[in-house]
């Protein structure tokens, strides 16, 4: 187990980045997810007719697709509607996947991204059961398998680009910037059009934040979000209990230490003809 | 477009019709994104809801077809609900103009119509002209025949009810954008008005777009900032290739080509040149003999000269065409399969998938004696000797197949739909030896120019053919060349007005410079201007937009005519030079300085008498036109393949449309026999025939294969589940797809009767990673008639669930 990155107190703080999700502006066109096999170099999908609802492909997330468009028919009596969501990793501000992983592959860091380092993933598949997202995706196929996820183009913003997906939305969908300057954005637009939007970020307050801010005109459970996720980040549910193991540990080993004295005490006490029993 | 891109940001209210951006101009969305953050709305009308609806305030259904009704009964609304802009109507339209007593309309057919020939004579819609032979007018548009009066008449037919029956959009719905939409015709309002194939795709596809001319003039959305009647072009450099005259009836720069009975150059000029209607008209067509003469000079040089008319001679005539049918792509087709056709070249295009009637355009191709196909993949028309179904040694055609290089491998200029011209440098060197159409037709030029200096049936136009498009013993063409060339220049050292001298070889600076004296050359003059002294302006990118703030970016690119990036814009100002919407100005004219600011005025001339629509002999925008073949004013008539009577006149279908029935392929469905009305469309996911798209397999991962979007009420009574194979079928052939069922496509009610409408998209073949069967196969041989455009957008059809094996 491993926490993620402390800041340094004191230390200047470098301004995480997250990207606005605005599901009210995506036409569905799927640029994201080709820049996306593109940039990561993922291999093309062999597909069937539609995976899942409308034009859906692949039906989810997995290894070689970092992102997925969701096709969303809403009819409401004659009026018909397509709504369109997108999955992908949330980059959670406290990443569950992180906190579960034994070998500190997966971290979050400082500009935002929670990165993944493939040297160190031995497929155990923790954070996909720790992801309350769902997000991680297992390399079924592969002899040596790891793990696949959004990477949130870390080496692009490094570079003082943006993510492959912003950079190709032709409708701006996607805005990529300082989260702080996202979270206004967000609410700026919910403020300003509240007809358009219903009144939630997604990923504002979810499991802690994340640096992935959904908006969407219709509720989010209509267009395959998950909902009803706790406020707390997740590791600290298991931090909660964790954090108590070296105590527990050195408690145990002041127990035992303390027995085995106790006895070493009284065996040398009874003298040398105790012994020989 | 009249307007371009980045101006939808000014509108108020966007209407989209026969056209889908979202998915097939998918950049286009950007600026309506913004312009709906600025409080714009979006109107979306069409048969299906598809991603562009998904992002309308105001989405409605319209059967197939029934587009002059749908706009018919808008302008009855404008009309009876006095939204025009007065001003505007008055004075730069022609609503005052009063129409001659021998034009009429009754029992659906306009005064003058031949029912033998199928063809109106338009001498019944004439003018009635005074003592100097201009129009009469009545500025107070009483006249019972000003055609204001007559707009009147004719569109009092289509009310909200009728409209209603016939299109199948629930009234709400219409009556909301009805609403929404005129209510552009304040001022200080403006509407846009999008559209692309959906329009034009049918047997009255001109006059479709003629109710958007006729609607937005109304409203004074023409030569205004956020208005216009914007086509959103099919291809990313189709607007480059119909600007260079590809067309089989124009010479670059929309210049009509000479016929048969054009004996001379004199002849010729007389014929095209227009005259004005009056003396208000600016009637800049005027001009023509000098673009003309221009053209030829830069055509064949120093062999064009006076005394021999300019080498007018050389330029091909047209005659009554293939079969006495025209040269467009339907009568082509014909040709070909009757064995008239001896050869083809065939760059950049699939017609063995994109064609309409495809079966009858790969029968056509079995019958050629030879094949060129330039092009990126071997797609369907290069391999249709090989198709299934098909044995090759029974097929003598010989095919070459000359690979060509992609966009991003050749330097070059692309227009796009906004009339800029961008020019492109090449990023990567072309794969292998593929290589720039330019470089394919230079060497296709050279050899011939080299043959017919040994022998050949008249030689002249292409010996004398000026070719220097690449730099002396090179082998690449220089597109540098072919672009100061299209821009033209000096041909003889010329002294002007002012007494400056200009030396033989300068560029010529604007297309008001060019001479009918042969001084002067230019490949096209409508790019002249475009690749000056200065400089090649279409490389230009300074992104800084103009003082007036309406997103014209003058110095990013170059758009033609003279870098004017809203067409008469003269129309957007009083008389006086007063900006109509100061708010959003286009043009104004400062009194002080004596001189227009903001875009190029479209005429530079100072305000006052003259009209703004310059292009036009009348110099004014046209509610009434005597232009078409089919009729003066749109009229609603059913498509050809159509599942119900013609609920306004008795006249079923387009009395002009050009129907093919000489093959046994051009066969008619009934609805007793094919109950459906079936559409074609794209998806954003592929492009076109899918000759690139489907051999790219990234996109072949999303949309894989060919599929129907149906009703899911229609799916249940026929049992289909989504993911079926099923069988659709028309009079001229059937195709198995999957099955995509959907509320998105709903039925309509048609006066009680209940019609479905299914669609396919069209972007499968048997060739690329994954083939599918060809949509085409369904589409008939129906032309509209101005513009020969195939009605593939609305035909009758059938639906089986496949039986299993």
């Amino acid at each position: 187990m491993s926490d993620p990155v402390p800041a340094k107190p004191g230390a200047p703080k470098v301004k995480t980045k997250a990207m606005i999700q605005d599901n009210t502006r995506c036409i569905g066109c799927r640029a994201c997810m080709i820049a996306c096999k593109s940039w990561n170099e993922r291999p093309a999908d062999h597909t069937d007719f539609f995976a899942g609802p409308g034009y859906q492909n692949p039906r989810d997330l997995d290894a070689n697709n970092y992102t997925l468009i969701t096709f969303n028919e809403i009819t409401t009596g004659a009026r018909p509607n397509w709504v369109f969501g997108r999955q992908l990793c949330m980059h959670c501000e406290q990443p569950a996947c992180a906190s579960a992983c034994p070998t500190t592959a997966l971290r979050k860091t400082e500009l935002g991204p929670v990165t993944f380092n493939s040297n160190r993933c031995i497929g155990c598949r923790a954070c996909m059961q720790a992801c309350p997202f769902l997000i991680p995706k297992y390399d079924y196929e592969s002899r040596a398998p790891l793990i696949h996820k959004c990477t949130f183009c870390a080496d692009r913003i490094e570079a003082q680009l943006k993510p492959a997906c912003a950079t190709v939305c032709p409708t701006g969908a996607i805005s990529f910037g300082d989260r702080d300057d996202m979270v206004v954005e967000a609410k700026r637009r919910i403020a300003t059009s509240p007809g358009t939007y219903v009144p939630q970020i997604y990923g504002l307050d979810e499991v802690g934040g994340t640096s992935v801010l959904h908006l969407s005109s219709v509720p989010f459970e209509q267009i395959g979000y998950i909902t009803g996720l706790p406020k707390e980040p997740m590791p600290d549910l298991t931090h909660r209990w964790l954090r108590v193991t070296p105590h527990v540990f050195g408690f145990l080993y002041a127990v035992f230490g303390a027995l085995a004295w106790i006895v070493h005490r009284r065996n040398k006490n009874r003298g040398p003809e105790e012994h020989h029993a | 477009m009249t307007n371009h891109w980045v101006d939808m940001i000014n509108a108020d209210v966007v209407l989209v019709m026969g056209g889908n951006p979202a998915e097939d101009h998918p950049i286009a969305m950007n600026w309506l994104t913004r312009t709906k953050e600025r409080g714009a709305y979006i109107l979306h009308v069409d048969p299906r809801f598809n991603r562009t609806s998904s992002v309308a305030d105001v989405y409605a259904k319209l059967r197939s077809g029934t587009d002059i009704a749908f706009v018919g009964g808008m302008i009855k609304y404008a009309l009876d609900h006095d939204r025009i802009q007065q001003e505007y109507v008055r004075e730069y339209t022609n609503a005052s103009w009063i129409v001659g007593q021998g034009y009429g309309f009754a029992d659906g057919l306009f005064a003058g119509f031949d029912q033998q020939a199928r063809r109106y004579d338009k001498t019944r819609w004439a003018y009635e002209l005074d003592e100097q032979g201009h129009p009469r007018t009545d500025p107070t548009l009483k006249h019972p025949h000003c055609v204001f009066q007559l707009l009147k008449q004719h569109f009092a037919r289509y009310d909200v009810d009728t409209v209603c029956r016939i299109t199948g959009t629930p009234k709400e719905a219409y009556v909301q954008v009805c609403d929404l939409y005129t209510s552009t015709y304040a001022p200080d309002r403006a509407g846009t008005w999008l559209y692309a194939m959906g329009t034009a795709q049918h047997s009255h596809g001109t006059q479709n777009i003629r109710s958007y001319a006729i609607l937005q003039l109304l409203l004074g959305n023409i030569g205004v900032a956020g208005g216009g009647v914007n086509a959103m072009r099919g291809e990313s450099n189709v607007q480059g290739s119909t600007d260079q005259g590809l067309n089989f009836d124009i010479l670059p720069g929309y210049l009509k080509m000479p016929i048969e009975e054009d004996s001379d150059l004199a002849d010729y000029l007389k014929r095209v040149t227009p005259v004005a209607a009056n003396q208000q008209s600016a009637n800049w067509l005027q001009n023509t003999p000098k673009y003309v003469v221009s053209l030829l000079k830069a055509w064949w040089g120093e062999h064009a000269a006076a005394p021999h008319g300019f080498a007018f001679a050389n330029l091909p005539k047209l005659g009554r065409g293939f079969q006495g049918q025209g040269y467009a792509f339907l009568a082509l087709t014909h040709a070909m399969f009757a064995g008239d056709v001896k050869g083809m070249f065939c760059f950049g295009q699939n017609p063995a998938v994109g064609g309409a009637n495809a079966r009858l355009v790969r029968a056509g191709l079995d019958k050629l004696e030879w094949l060129v196909v330039a092009d990126l993949f071997e797609h369907e028309t290069a391999g249709f000797w090989k198709r299934p179904g098909v044995d090759p040694k029974q097929i003598e055609t010989e095919v070459f197949v000359l690979p060509a290089c992609s966009g991003v491998e050749k330097e070059g200029s692309i227009v796009n739909s906004g009339r800029w011209a961008q020019w492109r440098y090449r990023a990567v060197k072309p794969i292998a030896d593929s290589r720039p159409d330019l470089d394919i037709i230079d060497g296709l030029a050279r050899a011939l120019k080299a043959a017919y200096e040994k022998d050949g049936v008249f030689p002249d136009p292409i010996r004398h053919l000026t070719w220097d498009y690449t730099e002396p013993g090179q082998h690449e063409t220089d597109p540098h060349r072919v672009a100061k060339e299209l821009n033209g220049r000096y041909a003889a050292d010329v002294t002007g007005a002012d007494g400056t001298r200009v030396a033989a070889g300068k560029q010529v600076a604007a297309f008001a410079q060019l001479k009918d004296d042969g001084s002067t050359l230019s490949g096209n003059w409508i790019y002249c201007g475009g690749y000056t002294e200065e400089g090649n302006l279409a490389a230009r990118r300074d992104p800084a937009d103009a003082p007036n703030g309406i997103g014209l970016h003058p110095r990013w690119a170059w758009a033609w005519p003279m870098n004017r990036r809203i067409l008469y814009n003269r129309a957007s100002v009083n008389r006086k030079g007063e900006p109509f919407n100061p708010r959003k100005w286009v043009i104004r004219w400062d009194a002080q300085k004596q001189a227009w600011e903001g875009d190029v005025p479209d005429g530079a001339m100072p305000p006052g008498a003259t009209n703004p629509f310059i292009m036009l002999a009348s110099g004014v925008g046209a509610l009434f036109s005597p232009d078409l073949v089919d009729g003066p004013f749109p009229e609603h008539y059913e498509p050809v393949e159509s599942p119900v009577k013609n609920l306004l006149s008795p006249v079923q279908s387009s009395p002009c449309a050009q129907v093919w029935r000489s093959t046994d392929f051009d066969k008619y469905g009934t609805v007793e026999n094919f109950p459906l009305v079936a559409t074609t469309y794209r998806v954003s996911e592929h492009w076109q025939t899918g000759a690139m798209s489907r051999n790219m397999p990234w996109l072949v991962g999303l949309v894989p294969h060919a599929f129907v979007e149906i009703g899911a009420a229609l799916a249940a009574r026929e049992g289909i589940k989504n993911g079926d194979r099923v069988v659709v079928s028309s009079a001229r052939g059937s195709i198995e797809v999957f099955a995509l069922v959907t509320e998105r496509f709903q039925p309509y009610y048609v006066d009680d009767k209940l019609i479905d409408e299914i669609g396919l998209p069209w972007h499968w073949g048997y060739a690329g990673i994954v083939p599918g069967d060809i949509a085409n196969d369904l589409t008939a041989s129906v032309g509209d008639p101005n513009s020969w455009i195939p009605e593939t957008k609305v035909f009758l059809c059938n639906l089986k669930k496949k039986a299993r094996a």
